[in-house]
């Protein structure tokens, strides 16, 4: 590609597109509706709104900016700003890798869901048998057949990060099959993802919207939405919900990867990228909110059926123990029996007392799930009860594929594309270049098929990216606003589009948004040293459930070491183009220079 | 002890239990003793029935039929009815779940497993059609620059000169530090 001019995106269209599969990801499906949930429900939305606007799209503006003018990817965009801190694209490069080598096995998991999805009753709606036959396998009965379908037959999760064994032969090939898909799908750059992006931004919403129908007509839906929807304006006080709102704003939008930068060096020079930044994010924005109603009213289902189930049981207890008529006794008055019951037999009731559970649609509505949990275990709970599983299941999980296959697409030429502009790398053709990135993440990322991976998944999610990405956001927004300078940006965004930004988008580069990010990134500093020993959740397989446990010591380390390994590029690479420029001025000094 | 569960069953085509049903309950059971025990002609009669209650559970005995006041070994009778378990559901037209019998725990069925498993098949087929994918792309790119280079190379030469003069050009707003 070196010898040929830049490429680019056949229209427009194509580069919204991209933004939006990129930007709309898993996060928006699995992470917004928890935080709605855990901070008063629709009052979120105004934090959420006020972040968006105040932190969101000015950044996200900027970095579309920094992207087109310069037409290179994020370590010469940076470069090109200032020589010393082209270690900012460097920083982006590797939070990048890091969230590519993970993020893959994400997609093997909806493969895996996806083709089992092909069987006359779906796997994870009964216990398999134990070897007796007399009735399903322990593990499973303390636990839930979807909480055992994911841990042992999909991870075969080992009880600890400690613990080590071989490789998941079936994860192994998903995963394999993932990484095969993202070839095919950047092998030649620009070219075929600009034809993917149609499909993987737009499908999501088809099954979306299918979904939102399916959901509302199920029997216990309107629970879950009006839960969800009650406004808790109390907890409009508490300032973990402002600093979740903008931390949930930043990752959304997928800031700091060099994602962004990478896909507007492909426009054209004076491509109208203000208006497509402002879309791009409402759109994110929009979607977030729509996705949590879908989830919510499959919530209110779940919660729904596994209320009624609590009740029968309850009933069918009732029944067998007093030996009363069947009829007797409804679900509806399963409650008003009790009471009677406990009074008029009071010895034989407290035999069973301890064998009722006390049924409460509220607290199970209450149990917020977020991340692979929600994913994987309760959403397939909730469509192992739908009938005609199979058709949503497939639905669904090609969803979550789609949606983490785009914003793979987007990370992966997040690394492709400043590796493309190294002179080094330019005479390797497009297709070898791109197979050699796929091929090293792929076997790094079989780490994570290990019985142990999904621990160090979940070490690189919690501590991968999110430090790193708030210390690269906010020096790219000090280094324009400061260092590069305002003014000079302004000639150049004029210079691209025909007219200057007005006042709102400089107050934000210049302001608020840097005071916002510094906020961010002192509550984290603060929550990782008052947090003590980082824990994680182990799969307990006699208890059949997740406790929480603390890393060890080599844990620990690594922990640290993603964390400073991607800062301290900014810091590495300046020193080394100071030394470098130090070299080279002793054999300047006879130069007309 | 016998627990009957009609009406979660069957919901609205529940039948009502009545003594028609009790006798043919202690048909079936002759029959099991008769067929999985000693092969002894058990009838109904043997099948000595008692506390019953509106729950439709009850308890019973089976007695020899030899000797009316000698009673079957319980262990006998539960390895009858297990063996016979799935004709005595059928006769009522219940499964393991409705028709309990406290004590004797079912034996169900092994599942039925495929020689492969049936997601491997999935996966194949789209391995197969993602990699045919591969294949023609690379072989479309390998004619693709195979085409490049056997035609128009002046071209090339001037194209590559042009580029490299716009490069030089773009250094410059840079290297002032």
């Amino acid at each position: 590609m070196g010898k040929e001019a830049r490429q680019n995106w056949d229209n427009p269209v194509q580069f919204v597109l991209a933004c939006v599969s990129y930007a709309v990801g898993l996060g928006n499906v699995w992470r917004f509706p928890y935080l709605c949930q855990m901070h008063g429900g629709g009052g979120f939305l105004i934090p959420y709104l006020i972040m968006l606007v105040l932190e969101g799209i000015p950044l996200f503006y900027m970095e579309l900016a920094i992207g087109q003018k310069m037409s290179l990817g994020s370590i010469g965009a940076w470069t090109a700003i200032n020589p010393y801190l082209g270690g900012i694209g460097v920083a982006s490069v590797v939070t990048s890798m890091y969230l590519c080598l993970y993020y893959n096995i994400i997609n093997a998991w909806s493969f895996w869901y996806l083709f089992h999805s092909f069987q006359s009753v779906l796997p994870w709606a009964e216990c398999p048998l134990n070897s007796n036959r007399t009735g399903p396998i322990e593990e499973c009965e303390t636990g839930t057949s979807t909480e055992y379908f994911f841990y042992r037959e999909t991870l075969n999760i080992s009880s600890s990060i400690e613990e080590n064994g071989g490789i998941h032969m079936g994860q192994a090939l998903c995963l394999l099959l993932a990484w095969v898909i993202t070839y095919l799908f950047i092998a030649r750059g620009v070219k075929s993802t600009g034809k993917v992006v149609y499909f993987t931004a737009i499908f999501p919403y088809v099954v979306l919207f299918i979904y939102l129908i399916r959901g509302f007509t199920l029997h216990g839906a309107f629970n879950g939405v009006a839960y969800m929807f009650t406004p808790k304006l109390e907890q409009l006080a508490n300032p973990t919900t402002w600093i979740n709102a903008a931390t949930q704003i930043f990752f959304s939008l997928g800031l700091g990867f060099g994602t962004l930068i990478a896909f507007a060096s492909y426009n054209q020079y004076n491509n109208n990228f203000e208006r497509q930044a402002i879309i791009v994010s409402f759109i994110n924005c929009g979607t977030s909110i729509f996705a949590s109603v879908v989830t919510f009213s499959i919530y209110g289902f779940k919660a729904t059926v596994n209320y009624e189930n609590c009740l029968e049981r309850t009933r069918l207890l009732l029944l067998n123990t007093f030996n009363l008529a069947e009829d007797s006794v409804s679900m509806d008055n399963v409650f008003e029996w009790i009471e009677k019951l406990n009074t008029t037999y009071p010895q034989q009731f407290a035999e069973i007392a301890h064998k009722l559970e006390g049924c409460d649609l509220e607290s199970e509505l209450d149990t917020a799930v977020e991340g692979t949990g929600l994913a994987f275990i309760v959403y397939s709970e909730a469509i192992m009860n739908m009938p005609v599983s199979q058709l949503w299941s497939v639905l669904y999980f090609l969803m979550l594929l789609l949606l983490g296959m785009g914003s793979m697409l987007g990370n992966i030429m997040a690394i492709i594309t400043p590796l493309r502009d190294f002179k080094l790398l330019s005479h390797i053709s497009d297709e070898l270049l791109n197979g050699l990135v796929c091929v090293f993440c792929l076997l790094l990322g079989l780490g994570f098929t290990t019985t142990s991976g999904n621990y160090w998944f979940t070490m690189f999610n919690d501590y991968g990216a999110n430090f790193s990405l708030l210390f690269v956001v906010l020096a790219e927004v000090i280094t324009v606003s400061y260092i590069y300078g305002i003014k000079r940006f302004e000639k150049d965004i004029e210079d691209m589009l025909g007219h200057r930004p007005n006042w709102y988008w400089k107050i934000m580069w210049a302001g608020v948004s840097p005071l916002l990010l510094i906020t961010l990134f002192i509550v984290y500093i603060v929550n990782y040293i008052q947090g003590g020993t980082p824990t994680y959740q182990a799969w307990n397989k006699e208890l059949g459930k997740s406790v929480v446990t603390e890393y060890p010591v080599f844990g620990q380390l690594f922990i640290a070491l993603l964390l400073v390994s991607s800062v301290s590029c900014v810091p590495l690479t300046a020193l080394y183009v100071y030394c470098r420029e130090r070299k080279r001025r002793p054999a300047h000094t006879g130069s007309p220079e | 002890k016998y627990l009957f569960s009609i009406n979660s069953a069957l919901g609205d085509q529940a039948y009502v239990w009545n003594e028609n049903e009790m006798f043919l309950f202690r048909a079936t059971l002759a029959f099991a003793m008769r067929t999985y025990s000693d092969g002894q002609e058990y009838d109904v009669a043997n099948v000595v029935v008692c506390d019953e209650t509106p729950r439709v559970s009850f308890w019973f005995v089976v007695t020899s039929p030899l000797d009316a006041s000698l009673l079957v070994d319980k262990r006998r009778v539960e390895e009858a009815v297990r063996k016979s378990r799935s004709r005595i559901n059928s006769a009522f037209l219940l499964t393991d779940d409705t028709l309990e019998f406290i004590g004797i725990p079912p034996t169900l069925e092994a599942p039925v497993a495929p020689d492969t498993p049936p997601w491997l098949i999935a996966f194949g087929v789209v391995m197969g059609g993602v990699g045919a994918g591969i294949v023609v792309l690379l072989v479309s790119s390998v004619k693709r620059d195979g085409e490049e280079e056997t035609g128009g190379k002046t071209e090339n030469e001037a194209a590559s000169d042009a580029i490299y003069n716009m490069s030089f050009s773009d250094d410059e707003p840079v290297t002032q530090m």
